[in-house]
């Protein structure tokens, strides 16, 4: 009962709270404000990418430039779920070979002849769809997370194909910590030549150009190399785990 | 060239309504067929060449989109008929039975070489 | 006005499948809703002009979260209900003691 009465007053403090602080909210207002009004954030996003930045993709360039610090987070809490996922599954050698080699139980059937020759061909195919997303990721929509998610299904599907198909372990992980480490370099160095971390580069070529935006493509390129492998990794560690013994 | 491009127009308006058909029956297909064998067959054969015709038609009303959309019908022209391929297969080998009972299975010799489990359900004449 | 016809049906389509995949037992087909969610909830975030969402989220919604899924499933129980007993039994206190 008094523990009844307790929850009871403890629901009204915090409604009567929660009522207080949003009394005066204006909700339903229109407040990312209009395009064409300076004072908003949305148009001081939509007038600078273009005009400042030069690109074409101003998504990208709010989650690589204006937000740029917001992404290293991002990147970050990706990194710790790999390895985080990559400590718990992580087996001894030993441990392996009392239970009688360390053969990966991926598919239990050979894929059929038309699969695997399927897969060989479109392969490379996806790999390079992934690389032209986050290379084009100023100037179309995509880009690292993107790119670096389509090639980790590229290694998927070769995953599920081939029995015998293993990713080298010590290049994915050197990829995947060499990317991270010139993100933060390029970081790094725009606060110190610009006193601000991942400071643009005031050279930012034209609109639409391939090479243009400064440094906001070859930090999408970094962040889509590190998805990239990131993501293969949880997939090979995943895939290599022996299933529970029933 | 005017007339060259409305032709293109008109001959992408129609691979359009073909592709659009070919769509329809497909789900239809899909919703009228008995098992899943002839439902993978209806679902694969008519959204290939939907899609297809579809995506090309779109190509030849803006020339200028051609080449990737032409990529894109090479990737389906790939993809679809394997996805399908890799399900058939995979559901022969789970021990799905189509409907209509015959007595020829020519792929069964070659699946028990494969390694296909040897249950009650498989045993039976499909 | 049929672009909102379409986009009511999507949402249907989408709860419709969200609710399967909560109620469903069986593990396996549960994971198959939520791809189904991905997939519908990709082609909205095309259709409200978010394009780099809808291609992260056809990526690593429909491919890499569903086979996850089912790399999990493989390796431990199909079964909910039967999941939720293991779980029971191993926390069960021994009798004996």
């Amino acid at each position: 009962m008094l523990k009844k009465i307790f929850v009871l007053f403890l629901l009204t403090v915090t409604g009567v709270a929660l009522w207080q602080s949003f009394r005066h909210a204006p909700f339903g207002e229109n407040r990312v404000g209009d395009v064409e009004n300076p004072e908003t954030v949305s148009a001081f996003y939509l007038k600078h990418s273009p005009e400042t930045l030069h690109t074409a993709n101003s998504v990208t360039a709010i989650v690589v430039n204006f937000r740029g610090f917001d992404t290293l987070g991002e990147v970050t809490v990706l990194f710790l779920a790999a390895t985080g996922l990559a400590s718990i599954l992580y087996r001894r050698k030993e441990d392996e070979e009392e239970e009688g080699g360390h053969l990966p139980v991926r598919v239990k059937l050979k894929s059929s002849t038309l699969v695997r020759t399927g897969a060989k061909i479109l392969f490379p195919l996806i790999l390079l769809l992934g690389i032209y997303v986050f290379v084009h990721g100023h100037l179309t929509p995509g880009g690292g997370f993107q790119g670096g998610a389509i090639i980790a299904t590229g290694f998927l599907l070769m995953f599920i194909t081939y029995k015998r198909f293993n990713v080298n372990h010590k290049i994915m992980v050197w990829l995947e910590s060499l990317s991270g480490l010139a993100f933060v370099l390029i970081g790094l160095y725009g606060l110190v030549a610009y006193g601000s971390f991942l400071q643009n580069i005031p050279w930012t070529g034209r609109l639409n150009d391939l090479i243009s935006g400064g440094l906001i493509p070859l930090i999408y390129i970094f962040i889509g190399i590190k998805v990239a492998t990131e993501l293969t990794n949880v997939l090979d560690t995943l895939m290599n785990t022996k299933p529970r013994k029933k | 060239m005017e007339t060259v491009l409305l032709i293109l127009h008109y001959a992408g308006l129609f691979l359009i309504l073909l592709g659009s058909v070919f769509l329809f029956l497909g789900a239809l297909g899909i919703y009228r067929m008995p098992d899943l064998y002839n439902r993978l067959q209806a679902g694969t054969k008519a959204s290939t060449l939907g899609a297809m015709s579809t995506i090309l038609g779109v190509g030849l009303i803006q020339p200028s989109w051609f080449i990737k959309l032409f990529i894109i019908v090479i990737f389906i022209a790939l993809a679809n008929p394997l996805s399908s391929h890799a399900l058939a297969r995979a559901s022969y080998k789970a021990g799905v039975k189509p409907i209509i009972t015959s007595d020829t299975d020519e792929y069964a010799a070659v699946a028990d070489e494969a390694g296909r489990p040897k249950t009650e359900k498989n045993t039976q004449t499909l | 006005m049929i672009f909102i016809v379409f986009l009511v049906i999507m949402a249907v389509i989408l709860i419709a499948a969200a609710v399967y995949s909560v109620v469903q037992k069986d593990l396996l087909y549960a994971v198959l809703g939520t791809g189904v969610v991905s997939l519908v909830l990709s082609v909205f975030f095309y259709l409200l002009q978010a394009p780099d969402v809808a291609i992260t989220e056809a990526a690593i919604g429909i491919a890499l979260t569903t086979i996850i899924f089912i790399i999990t499933i493989r390796n431990t129980t199909r079964d909910e209900d039967k999941y939720s007993e293991d779980l029971i039994n191993r926390f069960k206190p021994e009798e004996d003691a």
